[in-house]
């Protein structure tokens, strides 16, 4: 008896314990591994885990969730070419296409998500009028000509509207200032022209600079210091024409600094409003 | 005798079901040893993943910060060292793992936070026995933090002609001082930046300081009161402000580079244990 045992639970011991060590690399187990990784927002792993998974099985929702996880990491394209996998024969067919026009309205050029939009056969059916307010917004962020402010206004619900007739009539009447207007306030009176891009102290500088150096150039031309009445007058005649100049610069900055501000102000409030596309809590599936 | 084989079953089968964990622990060893610090990750992150008991939990976390420290990532470093010291119980390890911290804490500059978790660990009467060791870091978290007087005095501490005290003396004595800079250029202008080894910029400052001096001085000398006064407050003092400035900025860059530069001699060339 003793001897057969001891024949035998080797074999006995072995057998079981291949059944009770797990494979880590199974399909199976990759795939919970990489729904941990993708709950950590450990994108970049889980996207090897959900890829080596996907190799030898069709899933449409670890597609899905393969697709989200390349747009965070930025690889737009593969995510997108992902999300048009699951446009047709899918259970999830509407919630890639609403993911593959928010992807591509972050990470396209305002005119060629416009094109895209056009492309109604990739629309979802029942988010339409999603994409469609992700293509005003489009207008927004480009010199495009805006559409009218009743059909811009009216795509949205009734509490988001006073917010968003206020950003398109920001972007309508933008407070930008006048170059050429600057510099000839500068013209006429040195420092003027900062005074009115809002510089004040730039402005009073600059008069007070001006001034005093051609003071110096009269004064010493009138003390017969030629030398030095005309090394004042050509410093006077430097600052005149430098502040003209920075007066249209400080203009066209001014300009530019209202554009990135509108711009991010509205980037701001599309994220606060989740881009006006439904929340859809995927990652648990 | 039923009862004896029946317990050799369970315990055998309890040791092969840890082999694989094991091995998958020989494995990402095996990735961090190549210096593949991201696998090395993803392999023990999978390992913590199928741990159900945390019997892996320590080294792994351990392993997972040293990979991050050496990928520069010192939050997540940090983060998992802080896991790892929550999962052991032995003083030892508790100790690694907190100097580990300490030292992530130096390589990203947040000095103050190192010099607060070695304070800590002074007054913990466990690790009395390791007051050296913490000297030695307290010391180059002053190097860190640019305070080479300090570090000198710390390193002293631990042996009168430690390398790190006599390297810390030379960056000191090296170093300009940026208040003598300034003063000179209070008394010549040009001299400070002169000091700094800026030859050309310390002649320029002076030559402008020297022109428009003169200019105020002979208008004042010629009862044009105004204009000395519109010279002078303009164009003087604009450029006699400018040099001591002027000083005061190379003398800083001058002392940022002397710094850098042993710092770059420590990490290529000091051969003794480094943050």
């Amino acid at each position: 008896m003793i001897f057969i045992l001891l024949v035998f639970l080797p074999g006995i011991i072995w057998a079981q314990s291949s059944l009770d060590r797990p494979d880590i690399f199974s399909l199976e187990n990759r795939l919970k591994f990489g729904d941990f990784l993708f709950s950590e927002e450990d994108y970049l792993r889980a996207i090897n885990e959900y890829r080596e998974y996907l190799r030898f099985t069709s899933n449409d929702s670890i597609r899905f969730k393969f697709a989200y996880a390349l747009a965070e990491m930025g690889r737009t394209d593969e995510a997108l070419d992902n999300y048009k996998g699951l446009f047709f024969s899918s259970s999830l067919s509407e919630n890639a296409r609403l993911e593959f026009y928010k992807v591509s309205f972050l990470n396209s050029e305002s005119q060629k998500f416009r094109d895209l939009c056009n492309m109604e056969v990739y629309l979802p059916e029942e988010h339409k009028s999603e994409v469609n307010r992700l293509k005003l917004f489009t207008y927004l962020f480009d010199d495009s000509v805006l559409p009218d402010s009743t059909d811009f206004v009216n795509s949205f619900s009734k509490e988001d509207k006073s917010e968003v007739l206020s950003i398109y009539l920001k972007k309508k009447f933008p407070d930008y200032k006048s170059p050429e207007m600057a510099a000839i306030f500068s013209a006429i009176v040195p420092g003027a022209g900062k005074i009115y891009t809002g510089r004040l102290e730039d402005g009073i500088t600059a008069l007070i600079a001006t001034g005093i150096l051609t003071f110096l150039a009269y004064d010493n031309l009138k003390a017969d210091h030629d030398f030095r009445g005309w090394l004042f007058a050509g410093l006077a005649a430097l600052s005149y024409a430098g502040n003209i100049y920075g007066a249209a610069a400080s203009a066209q900055q001014y300009n530019a600094g209202i554009r990135f501000n509108f711009e991010n102000e509205v980037r701001v409030y599309l994220k606060n409003k989740n881009y006006f596309l439904p929340t859809d809590n995927f990652r648990h599936r | 005798m039923r009862h004896i084989i029946l317990y050799i079953v369970i315990f055998s089968t309890n040791i092969f079901a840890q082999d694989f964990l094991q091995q998958q622990l020989d494995e990402a060893d095996l990735l961090f040893n190549s210096g593949k610090y991201y696998d090395a990750i993803t392999e023990y992150k999978r390992l913590q993943f199928f741990d159900d008991q945390n019997i892996f939990t320590y080294e792994t976390s351990y392993k997972i910060a040293l990979c991050y420290k050496a990928g520069a990532k010192f939050d997540d470093a940090v983060k998992y060292f802080t896991l790892a010291e929550n999962n052991t119980d032995e003083y030892k390890d508790i100790y690694e793992c907190k100097t580990q911290i300490i030292r992530a804490n130096i390589l990203r500059r947040t000095t103050d936070r190192a010099h607060q978790l070695l304070d800590e660990l002074e007054i913990n009467p466990r690790f009395f026995y390791k007051k050296m060791d913490i000297l030695y870091w307290r010391g180059w978290t002053y190097m860190f933090a640019d305070k080479w007087e300090e570090a000198a005095k710390t390193f002293g501490k631990i042996k009168p002609d430690h390398q790190l005290k006599i390297i810390a003396e030379n960056v000191e004595s090296n170093k300009y001082s940026i208040t003598v800079a300034k003063i000179i250029s209070f008394i010549l202008p040009g001299s400070g930046q002169v000091y700094t080894g800026n030859y050309l910029s310390g002649l320029i400052s002076f030559g402008w300081n020297v022109l428009f001096g003169y200019l105020t001085i002979d208008a004042w000398n010629s009862d044009r009161m105004f204009d000395g006064f519109a010279i002078g407050s303009l164009l003087w003092m604009r450029f006699y402000r400018g040099s001591v400035q002027n000083a005061e900025r190379f003398a800083i860059e001058k002392n940022l580079e002397i710094a850098n530069e042993t710092l770059r001699y420590l990490q290529n060339s000091y051969k003794g244990l480094k943050p």
